[in-house]
């Protein structure tokens, strides 16, 4: 599960619903096709003239020559880095330094300048004198529609984000709709900021063989169903497949994924504790970091009899950067899992 | 606000304010009306703590039938995935207690500022509570509903002890004023300092929204011992507060004048909102609207005398938050909706109906 700010996600959610209090909630079923409207068009360039890339949002950012100095929001960082693009600087949502995702990489020379969401500071990116800023937007329904409006993900409100036009053009990947898509535009971008053609392809070489081995995985064992959620003291968030994108991505490679309710709101399908036997029909369960974990799940009496956590089959999952490295290395992870796995519901 | 002395014990300043006939209309007359009433709120308030407690095992956000629930209740073994004693029956049990804590921290807060719009709130004991735990989610990323519930408790008493040291510096407690003011300082320094740690780390962020929309869900009844202790004990103390409560309504300088200690008589009660508020905040997050109107029902049904009017805010408070969480649960799909957001919307417009009929009444 890509870090999408559950909290947020929980708690647009419960606007929502508080806004139609007295309707059950019981959205339009709208259609789950993605509309990938705008994907990230790179204009890949030699290093001398200008450049230009037209980011998911559609907008045209042109620059004399191709940018060496890049401030990336985490996520998209990451993918940088495994494409041997080092930011000068990078802001998270989480703590940096001690985030494990960066933990292969060596961000001596980088400056960090933001670890939680919102937070950065503006004089210490300046300072890092980026000519590109990249970060994430996220859809705000399963159409993709795109809120340009606002900020984009990982800062704090438009005021921010001007700030930060201010300093360097800010692009912005969309993380929404087909994984794929998701990949191919991150990987665009990066192959367009000058990553080694040749590193991209083995890169791709290798995700294609972990999808493969996700998928054969995913073949050997077809009973055994993977429930992706948050959970917390309100209940349990069970992820729609359509609506992630690294779930929909592995979908399409062969994964059986608990898909309940496709329809309905977007992103989340909610579950009150009393209403936890109604999702109980996976036998593996990836579990967002961020919410509770199998001991925690295990005290909530009406999830006791939960297969899966009996089983100890609860695992905890973290999302991963949308670049050919990170994905293959989520999908061996899932595909041992797979493989692992008693057929227990 | 400030209030009229009343010469009549037993009418609560509120209902008084600026009414001086109308009080003379009570004393002139046991009021045959206000002692129907008060037969009305013996029956009816029990009855209407069943009626809620039994919709509250019945109904949920999973429509198990009333037979299911019923068989469930009388063979534990028999209980459709643990729903009636592993949800509905913890939350039942804690939403009696949480509303009674507030209903009854709620009328020694009004009695001990002769506000009757003051909140359990008023003294900095919820801001208390609450920087505690965001300190704790920040600092120790704390999640266990024990550290939890301690936090609370220690946040809730240092903010109240600062709060009455604030206005014993001053001018003194003969008035409930300076404690108010002091009370309103110490929240709005200790919510400034809660918004800045939440609004600058969004992992504590998410740590403290979920305790801070008041909720029954998910809670269960294993480790909540010392939480029923600390409210046992701000029970025992508010029903010793009662008297003071009673003699204090008619202005601090009478009440002075009958021999009342105003010192002794304000810790007391700050003690017993404290200790209140604290483990109802423990347990649920804070809350609203309970501790604000649960008095104002239970003052218009048994008046203003602290001896009944403090059972019936324990009854009242107990009755509006489980019938606020019920209807939560049945509100929000195959999801629920927290009891703090319902009392949010509903208490909001019950508190203005209440204002009006006030009003009304002095008209």
């Amino acid at each position: 599960m890509k870090i999408r700010s559950p909290r947020r996600a929980l708690t647009a959610a419960l606007s929502a619903i508080v806004a139609t209090a007295a309707l059950t909630a019981c959205g339009a079923a709208s259609s789950s096709d993605d509309d990938s409207a705008s994907d990230a068009s790179a204009t890949s360039s030699a290093s001398a003239g200008p450049w230009s890339w037209t980011d998911d949002t559609g907008n045209a950012i042109e620059l004399d020559s191709q940018p060496t100095r890049v401030a990336a929001y985490a996520d998209q960082a990451l993918a940088l880095l495994s494409y041997g693009i080092k930011p000068v600087a990078i802001f998270g949502r989480v703590d940096v330094a001690s985030d494990p995702r960066f933990a292969d990489y060596d961000l001596s020379g980088v400056a960090i300048v933001g670890n939680s969401y919102g937070e950065i500071d503006l004089e210490a990116l300046a300072a890092a004198s980026p000519q590109l800023i990249v970060t994430g937007i996220y859809p705000t329904d399963r159409k993709g529609t795109l809120d340009t409006s606002g900020p984009y993900y990982g800062v704090a409100d438009a005021e921010q984000q001007k700030q930060l036009e201010k300093i360097a053009p800010v692009g912005a990947i969309k993380i929404g709709g087909e994984g794929l898509d998701v990949v191919e535009s991150t990987t665009a971008l990066a192959e367009s900021l000058g990553a080694d053609k040749d590193d991209v392809a083995d890169d791709k070489a290798e995700f294609e063989e972990a999808a493969q081995e996700l998928g054969e995985a995913a073949k050997e064992h077809p009973d055994i169903e993977v429930t992706q959620l948050y959970a917390d003291a309100d209940g349990l968030y069970v992820v729609k497949i359509a609506d992630e994108p690294e779930t929909q991505m592995y979908a399409g490679f062969g994964v059986n994924y608990t898909d309940l309710n496709p329809g309905g709101d977007y992103y989340w399908d909610i579950y009150s504790w009393e209403n936890a036997a109604k999702m109980m029909s996976g036998d593996v369960i990836l579990a967002n970091v961020e919410g509770y974990q199998a001991k925690q799940l295990a005290k909530q009496p009406t999830f006791a009899d939960d297969p899966a956590l009996k089983a100890g089959q609860v695992y905890s999952w973290n999302g991963a950067a949308m670049d050919y490295t990170s994905q293959a290395k989520q999908m061996e992870k899932l595909a041992d899992l797979i493989d692992d796995a008693k057929d227990v519901a | 606000m400030r209030t009229p002395p009343v010469l009549t014990r037993g009418v609560s300043p509120g209902a008084s304010a600026g009414a001086d006939s109308h009080c003379a209309a009570a004393l002139a007359s046991p009021a045959p009306g206000r002692r129907l009433r008060l037969t009305g709120a013996l029956i009816g308030l029990p009855a209407a703590l069943v009626v809620v407690v039994m919709a509250s095992l019945v109904l949920g956000s999973n429509h198990v039938s009333l037979g299911q629930v019923l068989t469930a209740l009388v063979d534990r073994s028999d209980d459709p995935g643990a729903i009636v004693w592993g949800s509905r029956v913890p939350r039942t049990v804690l939403g009696l207690v949480v509303g009674a804590c507030l209903g009854v921290a709620g009328a020694v807060m009004q009695g001990q500022t002769r506000n009757p719009l003051a909140d359990p709130g008023l003294f900095g004991v919820s801001a208390g509570a609450s920087l505690a735990v965001v300190l704790g989610i920040y600092l120790a990323d704390v999640t266990s509903v024990l550290a939890i519930l301690w936090l609370a408790f220690v946040g809730a008493v240092v903010a109240s002890l600062v709060v009455f040291g604030v206005a014993a510096l001053g001018r003194g407690l003969a008035s409930p004023v300076p404690l108010a003011i002091a009370g309103m300082a110490v929240s709005a320094l200790l919510g400034a300092v809660t918004s800045f740690l939440v609004l600058t780390d969004e992992a504590t962020l998410a740590g403290y929204r979920i305790w801070v929309v008041g909720s029954l869900s998910g809670r269960t009844l294993s480790g909540i011992g010392p939480a029923l202790a600390i409210a046992a004990a701000g029970a025992v103390l508010a029903v010793l507060n009662a008297r003071s409560l009673d003699t204090l309504a008619l202005g601090a300088e009478l009440a002075t004048g009958l021999g009342e200690n105003l010192v002794r008589a304000r810790l007391v009660g700050l003690g017993a909102i404290t200790l209140l508020t604290a483990s109802a905040v423990a347990i649920t997050g804070p809350i609203g609207f309970v501790g604000l109107t649960a008095p104002h029902v239970a003052r218009s049904l048994v008046g203003g005398s602290h001896a009944r009017l403090l059972p019936a805010s324990a009854l009242v408070g107990a009755i509006v938050l489980l019938g606020c969480d019920v209807v939560g649960r049945l509100i929000g799909g195959m999801g629920e909706v927290s009891v703090g957001v319902v009392l949010s919307v509903l208490g909001g417009g019950v508190f203005v109906t209440i204002v009006r009929r006030g009003r009304m009444a002095q008209l």
